[in-house]
């Protein structure tokens, strides 16, 4: 017999088993009533709160994006200088996976589950990276540097793959290469290989780290 | 109408571009002008509230038809 919890608390524990279930299995490997189960209530009762499997998954984007990281602060703190700005983005993209790894895990099983809402919702999180990249790095990179295009949508795309295989490694795979490395050492190191990859040298780490361990 | 000084069209950018592309607008105008930024990332609410929270900067208005949000904010005297 389930405890009887006020609406809005029903809500959240509903939420809260939905995206766990959903980072471990995926949107089309769990159905609404082992969701139910997972919170002691009926399926009627559930579709009280949520009328579909779809809605509740919406839902628990929404909840998630409502997390969003904000670049806001990072642009106040580091100033303009696009060597400083990554680095403070990739701190705080690296802490909002850390504080919440069901958002990567998501992420993962919604990149093979064709629902076009989610992966819009990852590619815009992700359009922060690439667009930051792209519109920096055609200030910078010379013109008559030749494939100057190719070298630029590459560039981004380069950036986004070693951030998420970092984080998939670090997160998701049972043995820890990086258990030593720190998220601020991370990200540093990153960011300065990706500078110099591109031909712009880090000068120094000027920004101290948010991240602590 | 023309109560603006300078122009920022940042739609189709994420944040942080929107914040970044008005700060260094901002910094090249005089005081007490003001700036108006078109964006399509409705991010950019919060982003811009708080940015001219933290900056002093004064939101004049923000304002959203047909999913572009239009900002006006004044550098201060």
């Amino acid at each position: 017999m389930s405890v009887r919890l006020p609406g809005p608390e029903r809500r959240d524990s509903i939420l809260k088993a939905a995206q766990r279930l959903f980072a471990e299995k995926g949107y089309h490997g769990v159905s609404i009533d082992e969701i139910a189960r997972e919170v002691n209530v009926s399926p009627s009762i559930l579709y009280r709160h949520f009328k579909s499997k779809q809605v509740l998954y919406d839902a628990v984007l929404q909840a998630l994006s409502a997390q969003r990281e904000s670049y806001v602060q990072t642009v106040i703190n580091s100033g303009t200088s696009f060597e400083d700005v990554l680095t403070g983005m990739t701190q705080v993209y690296i802490k909002s996976i850390t504080d919440n790894p069901d958002l990567l895990r998501i992420e993962l099983q919604s990149l093979l589950s064709k629902n076009p809402a989610t992966s819009d919702f990852f590619k815009n999180r992700w359009k922060s990276f690439t667009d930051y990249i792209e519109f920096s790095l055609n200030e910078r990179l010379p013109y008559d540097r030749p494939n100057r295009e190719i070298t630029i949508l590459t560039a981004a795309l380069m950036f986004q793959g070693m951030l998420r295989e970092a984080l998939l490694q670090k997160y998701l795979q049972p043995e820890d290469r990086l258990v030593d490395v720190s998220l601020s050492e991370l990200s540093n190191e990153l960011v300065r290989l990706f500078l110099r990859s591109v031909g712009i040298e880090k000068s120094h780490l000027s920004r101290k780290a948010v991240i602590n361990g | 109408m023309s109560d603006f000084d300078s122009e920022l069209d940042a739609t189709g950018l994420n944040c942080p571009l929107p914040i970044l592309r008005a700060k260094k607008a901002i910094s090249a105008m005089d005081a007490g002008q003001t700036l108006r930024i078109i964006a399509t990332d409705p991010g950019s609410v919060k982003d811009f509230e708080a940015f001219c929270k933290q900056t002093g900067n004064e939101l004049l208005s923000s304002g959203e038809e047909d999913g572009k949000f239009t900002f006006m904010i004044k550098k201060p005297a």
